[in-house]
């Protein structure tokens, strides 16, 4: 045996005995993001909340197909438009062994809403979730009341955004022992938070079993779960494909049939919550013209893109909400008419056609360069421009400060599924979103009258009428919703993909 | 050297910081690009809201006076807290920095101890098979995207043939005590050579990636120094005394050769310790650079500046640190 021959042996017998024994049931997800802290009032991350979820349980939560039940509180009333009661569950206990009680809920909710309620003067980045919560009071010994300064339908649909904590725990051990370690009531609890590579739970077994409306209901299934980061999509991919995680995120819908090809993997997909849309920039030369706007959405034909670049994995809008959100109704569809938009151009005076920018952050540019070829060749000769997401957002959405470009390639999501959140935002009149510089009053005012109407049919009404008011102005091209696609083992079982995307694991079992 | 040449140095140091503090704020202060928007993202916020948020994290300040607070803090070393992870920068760089610096070090000895017997032999057989192989490898070595070439071993050695992990810098079960944050150090302290075998795993793919492209350029120059070395006069002489070729080669020649190969090598340093971006994602690794761009999508002002000024700090200690080598390897050099 040569020397090297005898130094690659080793090499391997090293190798060999460093892989390490996995435990009975661990169950590892493949994840983009670490989390930015655990503390669950001091973040603004939806893969920080993703994470946390599983350690922390909330008031409320949603079921996998967006329904929100309760979770630690046993149920839910409405006392008034601006009042609601919370009743607590009993025997729920947070994993340092001390009982939950409405005095901790009444701290993590005044620690969020509060001005100045983490302490030290500083407020939660959570607060505008809140909505317009004026206050948390203890009413009862297990009833918390949260009064709103004015009416706000989407509170219940918000709140599983916000999870409960210990007031005793958060106290003693400070802001920093909240952002790096955790005391929540949920099915795991942190083992070891390797910054930036994973974070390591286990099953925390004086569970009180989680939603009573969500089966099973009971302690988590798998001993440990992991949550290892793997920001690169294609690393994500080979790390499921080698066996070496159960569950990865953001799955590319180009690795979609090599996933389903493996043998020991499969890919689940969930109706995603984020509507993508171009902006026209209404303020601008050509897209002040409604006849020009209506050109333009003659020009796409967006099942075709869908089937081609995202690969089936989308669903068709024709409006800005998503056809799972609440308010969410069949729109009159533009068909696919490149002909009858060179028309329209001509009548809007523009007979040879016109020259437009499209910006687009690099992330979308192979969508975005579909999108302008047909916009191409009806007429509209569309240049993409690739920028960088932050300066792009900056440059279209101004609050109405006037603002230069044609057209932007974007989206907005919508987590909660309520039209208040994405309407208002991208639609109503210098809102922080309304990149199209789209101003109409009647649905300024529709929106407001929405956004506070507490009967959900007229509120369903309502947003119906303000998307046939969108959908007839035009102010953007309403392109798609994606679907959210999750690569997983076929061990797993028990787990199903949820439209908001959080990866919660308490159901979750590895054979 | 000299204490007083020591201490001059040091207050070089001093204007060089003072200048990239000044740099590195401005330029964030000035991207287009709104921390507060960003951070609030694809939501419904009422004004008042917006400006508490934007209050608490000290941008309603004017700019010039938030540039004076952050020089009043960064000489306290108070680097400010990160907006995202709401700790001190400091404390997040910390715990990011050990791993980068382990695959950049172990990086460094892969492309060192490959370089160097490579550009040495195709310096001494220049124009051979094996010189104009090693000339096209190095070649490609300085071409491979390391996003690409990270993948393909990834593929090859994790996907295929199970023998090597994806992703991280240790497996889940592996216990180690932080000692020094450099896992093969810690777990040899600890004597825990499973955990050691696990953490080399580990490091074998991302450190050959990173340590591609500097191999190929250490291997080129330490080619073209040897062929410049090989036609002074003093081998030349050196042969003719009747020394034998690797006396020559190693003791007279390579001594030489080697100056401007250590000066490469400490400026490419420089850039392994800012952490790579593409290798720290592909990997999964937990290091800084990753860290440091995604603080810049996410306009983390106060993560980046910090940031910025440690890589000042890196890029001039290892340049002075090629100068004391420098003199080591040629005592006519005076610092």
């Amino acid at each position: 045996m040569t020397t090297l021959h005898k130094l690659l042996t080793a090499s391997a017998l090293a190798l060999c005995t460093a892989m390490p024994a996995a435990w009975a049931a661990d169950l590892t997800v493949g994840f983009t993001l670490d989390a930015d802290t655990l503390d669950p009032a001091n973040h603004r991350k939806r893969e920080t909340e993703t994470i946390i979820r599983n350690m922390y349980d909330g008031l409320l939560t949603r079921d996998s197909s967006m329904k929100v039940v309760p979770e630690i509180a046993e149920s839910i009333t409405q006392v008034s438009p601006t009042e609601y009661d919370f009743k607590l569950r009993k025997g729920v206990k947070f994993h340092d062994g001390s009982d939950m009680t409405a005095e901790d809920v009444k701290f993590t909710l005044d620690r969020i809403a509060k001005d100045g309620g983490m302490g030290d003067g500083v407020t939660s980045p959570r607060q505008g979730l809140m909505g317009p919560v004026a206050s948390v009071d203890i009413v009862a010994d297990d009833t918390v009341r949260i009064t709103l300064s004015e009416p706000w339908p989407i509170l219940p649909a918000m709140l599983p955004n916000q999870q409960i904590v210990s007031k005793a725990w958060v106290e003693n051990v400070g802001k920093d022992g909240v952002a790096t370690s955790e005391n929540g009531t949920g099915p795991f609890k942190l083992v070891e938070w390797r910054k930036g590579d994973a974070i390591i739970m286990e099953r925390f077994d004086d569970y009180y079993g989680g939603a009573a409306d969500i089966a099973p209901v009971g302690k988590a299934c798998v001993d440990r779960v992991i949550f290892k980061v793997i920001p690169e999509s294609a690393s994500r991919v080979a790390a499921l494909l080698a066996g070496d995680v159960d569950i990865i995120n953001e799955l590319p819908p180009f690795s979609v049939a090599q996933v389903k090809n493996n043998e020991n993997t499969d890919v689940l997909t969930v109706n995603g919550t984020r509507s993508f849309f171009i902006a026209m920039n209404m303020q601008g030369e050509f897209f002040d013209d409604p006849k020009v706007r209506e050109a333009a959405v003659h020009a796409i034909d967006k099942d075709l893109i869908i089937d081609r670049i995202l690969g089936g994995n989308a669903a068709r809008i024709d409006g800005i909400l998503s056809p799972d959100a609440f308010g969410s109704s069949e729109l009159p569809h533009y068909e696919y008419d490149p002909e009858k938009a060179k028309a329209l151009l001509a009548e809007a005076g523009y007979p040879d056609g016109l020259d437009v920018t499209m910006d687009v952050e690099g992330a979308f540019k192979d969508t975005a360069e579909a999108v302008a070829s047909l916009l191409t060749k009806a007429g509209i000769r569309t240049k993409v421009v690739v920028g960088e997401g932050a300066q792009l957002s900056d440059k279209w959405r101004t609050k109405g400060a006037p603002k230069t470009g044609d057209m932007y390639f974007t989206s907005w999501g919508n987590g909660s599924l309520d039209p208040f959140d994405i309407f208002t935002p991208t639609h109503r009149t210098n809102d922080r979103g309304n990149s199209a510089g789209y101003s109409n009053p009647e649905l300024d005012a529709l929106l407001d009258a929405a956004a506070v109407e507490m009967d959900s049919d007229k509120r369903a009404a309502m947003y119906h009428d303000a998307e046939m008011m969108i959908n007839a102005d035009i102010p953007y091209l309403y392109l798609w919703v994606p679907q959210d696609i999750y690569g997983v083992s076929k061990r797993l079982k028990g787990w199903k993909p949820s439209a908001d995307s959080r990866i919660n694991l308490h159901d979750a079992c590895i054979e | 050297m000299s204490l007083n040449k020591l201490l001059e140095r040091i207050a070089q140091l001093l204007p060089v910081l003072l200048g990239v503090s000044v740099i590195v704020f401005v330029m964030m202060a000035l991207t287009p690009g709104d921390p507060v928007q960003i951070m609030i993202g694809d939501q419904s916020i009422t004004p008042e809201q917006e400006a508490e948020l934007r209050r608490g994290l000290g941008l309603d300040r004017p700019m010039i006076e938030r540039f004076f607070i952050f020089l009043g803090d960064a000489v306290q070393f108070d680097f400010g807290e990160s907006f995202y992870h709401r700790r001190p920068v400091g404390d997040v760089i910390a715990e990011r920095l050990p791993a980068t610096i382990e695959l950049s070090l172990v990086a460094l000895i892969v492309a060192l101890v490959t370089a160097i017997p490579l550009g040495v032999l195709a310096a001494i057989r220049k124009n051979s098979i094996f010189d104009r192989i090693a000339t096209v490898g190095s070649l490609l070595g300085v071409s491979l995207p390391g996003f690409w070439f990270g993948i393909l071993l990834l593929m090859l050695f994790a996907v295929h043939l199970h023998i090597l992990p994806v992703s991280g810098r240790i497996g889940f079960d592996a216990e180690v005590r932080m000692v020094t944050g450099f896992l093969l150090i810690d777990t040899l302290l600890a004597g825990n050579l499973r955990a050691f075998g696990d953490a080399l795993a580990h490091l074998i793919l991302p450190a050959i990636t990173l340590g591609l492209p500097m191999t190929a350029i250490l291997m080129r120059v330490t080619r073209t120094s040897m062929l410049e070395v090989l036609r002074q006069d003093y081998v030349t002489f050196a042969d003719a005394k009747g020394l034998s070729r690797r006396r020559v080669l190693f003791r007279h020649a390579l001594k030489n050769a080697l100056i401007p190969t250590v000066s490469v090598a400490a400026i490419e340093t420089g850039s392994l310790l800012g952490g790579n971006m593409i290798v720290e994602t592909v990997f999964g690794w937990p290091g800084l650079g990753r860290l440091v761009v995604e603080s810049i999508f996410l306009r983390n002002y106060p993560l980046v500046q910090a940031a910025v000024l440690f890589y000042a700090v890196t890029y001039v200690l290892l340049n002075f640190i090629a100068d004391l080598l420098y003199t080591v390897l040629n005592p006519r050099v005076k610092l």
